[in-house]
């Protein structure tokens, strides 16, 4: 069976203010479905620009990017919509919950965008939110949640339309470390459920919940290692 | 591509977060519509009390007046012409001519005052027949109207509305009573019924006297100011006043029509003119207050253009999760719509509310019967309107927030 993610000699050049930027100088991996992959490196070394590829937000410059056995090339941006509605998830940095909105409200989100039956909606929203803990917080407003909570109604968010891969970029970055702990608890179960999670961080710490770490360093892949010692579920969350 | 419903309450929720901001801007739109509104309405309302009034004297009566028809202020001058005299009448009465033409009489202005042993008042004194009382729908209340051998005598008779028996004789009995016109001496042999106005005219302050006699006694004329008519019935009432023109310009070897010396009116016709006139003045007033509308639509585009950046990482969301492009034009463009039409409703509102005390007042003030009823073309028109100022503003900025990259929104900060 092919992989879920194939890329080879993927390209990235910001051609900006006239002088061009080569992000990514060249990047080639493959992923399965149902791994679990932390991309690490520091900033600059291309790993923002690899994640919004890989997650259809951009388009590489050169090489070839297939997911599930079709190459990108193939797909229009309403497709590339679809895709990124249907089959993946995002949890962000800052968490980008829609303001002077419920948590329940932010978690539906993306099933208004998609085929899902308007019957389901209910049910799958207070799925996702009570699958992240939150479900005395669904019909609190969303600025008025913790940052840890935050993140996790993100999760519910990323979760609500169950795709195979969540995109997480540096979801940790903003929170303290019980809370960061906690979200990467409910992110590794999602891994056991079968998700295939895409982690972007710059802590050795987080990345070791990983299964198997990608180091980038300027615009091109370091290394790429299978965790030895992997981070165990401490079930810190679920006690 | 998401569900129109959601859309709207998504729209809808952006534009209440920012209560105060979406008022503010929708001003431009409320004011433009309000004034249309008001125009249209009020000028429905000018168009309806002038029409209302040419109905009284019923829709089958034909004027026929001296001078062609007025082009220009210049042309009022050849009201004085003296082109209709006995010899137009008499052919138009022919029946050989006019076959659907019921009766037709002639009518002259005899200018001054009426007096009475002293006391004199300010009439409108006309020669006319005994036929205006059909014109006009007037009753005797005493005595009675003068008759055709009256009118072939040349007789010394009149026949008063009743606002000049009372200023002329109070209470006191009139009939048989000899008045003054230009010192020569008429007796009063009827009083008309108090009947008010008709075609602004007050049919109360009447002083009519035999044609005949007004046109020698009084004037020293042999011409008429105008011979009134009335067709068989309103089916022929086109037909009539062709045949009443041919007749006319055939007598007077008229074969370019910019050459007549009469013209012929026809109740509807002066509707028809009445109507053009102030359709013209409402759209030229309207197409003033429409300019409102195009300054209230830059003042939508410029907030809309500020609240797709302010909402430039919302924009980035929605695209990760799934919107796409047409999803994000159709949000933005449904909040610029909402925000118009939402000006163009209260605009309605407030322009008939305005045009509602507009009629009250001029009834009260000017003491006519200003007719008010809720400008239901304004109010289409005023709601389609701003829903198109909405989509022909909201376009540009709903444009932009649409075509932003999803990773440089996401990265706005």
């Amino acid at each position: 069976m092919s992989p879920l993610i194939d890329i080879r000699n993927i390209t990235k050049t910001y051609t900006d203010s006239l002088v061009p930027t080569h992000a990514l100088k060249g990047a080639t991996f493959a992923i399965e479905s149902g791994e679990f992959i932390a991309i690490m490196g520091p900033s600059g070394s291309g790993k923002s620009t690899l994640l919004h590829i890989l997650s259809f937000l951009d388009r590489q410059s050169t090489g070839t990017y297939r997911f599930n056995a079709k190459s990108i090339d193939e797909y229009t941006d309403d497709d590339l919509a679809y895709i990124r509605n249907k089959k993946m998830g995002f949890v962000f940095q800052s968490f980008n919950l829609l303001p002077r909105a419920t948590v329940y409200d932010n978690v539906r989100l993306p099933l208004l965008y998609s085929n899902i039956p308007e019957k389901e909606w209910r049910q799958r929203a207070e799925e996702a939110i009570d699958a992240v803990g939150l479900a005395h917080r669904m019909r609190h407003d969303s600025s008025a949640l913790s940052g840890g909570e935050k993140q996790r109604a993100a999760i519910a968010r990323a979760i609500v339309c169950s795709p195979d891969v969540i995109f997480a970029d540096e979801p940790t970055g903003n929170l303290d470390s019980k809370s960061g702990q906690v979200v990467m608890e409910i992110i590794q179960n999602l891994n056991k459920d079968g998700k295939t999670i895409i982690l972007i961080t710059h802590e050795t710490y987080t990345a070791e919940y990983a299964e198997r770490i990608i180091k980038m360093f300027d615009g091109a892949v370091e290394s790429d290692k299978k965790v030895a010692k992997r981070r165990t579920n401490t079930k810190a969350f679920f006690k | 591509m998401m569900k129109l419903q959601y859309i709207v309450i998504t729209s809808f929720n952006a534009l209440r977060m920012n209560m105060m901001r979406s008022l503010l801007t929708i001003l431009g739109i409320v004011i433009g519509i309000a004034a249309v509104t008001l125009v249209m309405s009020v000028s429905e309302g000018a168009r309806d009390l002038i029409i209302g009034r040419f109905q009284d004297v019923g829709s089958r009566t034909i004027a026929i007046e001296p001078g062609r028809e007025p082009q220009g202020p210049t042309d009022f001058v050849e009201i004085f012409t003296d082109s209709l005299k006995d010899r137009e009448l008499m052919a138009i009465l022919d029946k050989g001519n006019v076959p659907t033409l019921e009766f037709a009489y002639p009518q002259v202005v005899v200018p001054g005052a009426v007096s009475f042993e002293g006391e004199t008042f300010r009439g409108t004194n006309i020669g006319s027949s005994y036929l205006i009382q059909e014109i006009f729908d007037l009753k005797i209340e005493e005595g009675a109207f003068f008759d055709e051998s009256d009118i072939s005598q040349r007789a010394h008779v009149a026949v008063i509305g009743s606002n000049v028996r009372q200023e002329l004789f109070g209470f006191s009995d009139s009939i048989g009573k000899t008045i003054k016109i230009k010192d020569r001496s008429f007796k009063i042999i009827g009083v008309l019924e108090k009947k008010g106005n008709v075609l602004f005219l007050n049919a109360d302050d009447l002083i009519i006297v035999p044609y005949s006699t007004a046109q020698e006694y009084l004037l020293g004329v042999n011409h008429y100011n105008g011979i009134i008519g009335r067709a068989v019935s309103e089916e022929v009432l086109d037909e009539t006043v062709f045949n009443i023109t041919a007749t006319l310009r055939e007598l007077h070897n008229i074969t370019d029509p910019v050459k007549d010396d009469f013209h012929v009116n026809t109740q509807e016709g002066a509707a028809e003119t009445v109507g053009t006139i102030t359709g013209v003045l409402a759209a030229l007033l309207s197409s003033v207050a429409a300019i409102s509308l195009v300054v209230g639509g830059i003042g939508i585009m410029n907030i809309m253009l500020v609240s797709v950046t302010e909402r430039t990482k919302e924009i980035g969301l929605r695209k990760a999760v799934g919107a796409t492009n047409k999803d994000l034009l159709t949000q933005f463009l449904m909040e610029a719509v909402g925000l118009t039409v939402a000006g163009g409703v209260i605009g309605i509102f407030v322009g008939t509310t305005l045009s509602f005390i507009l009629s009250v007042v001029l009834s009260r003030t000017l003491n006519l019967d200003w007719p008010f009823s809720f400008p239901i073309n304004a109010a289409a028109l005023g709601f389609f309107v701003s829903a198109a100022v909405g989509l022909v503003f909201g376009l540009y900025p709903a444009r932009k927030a649409a075509r932003k990259s999803p990773i440089e929104a996401l990265r706005y900060e």
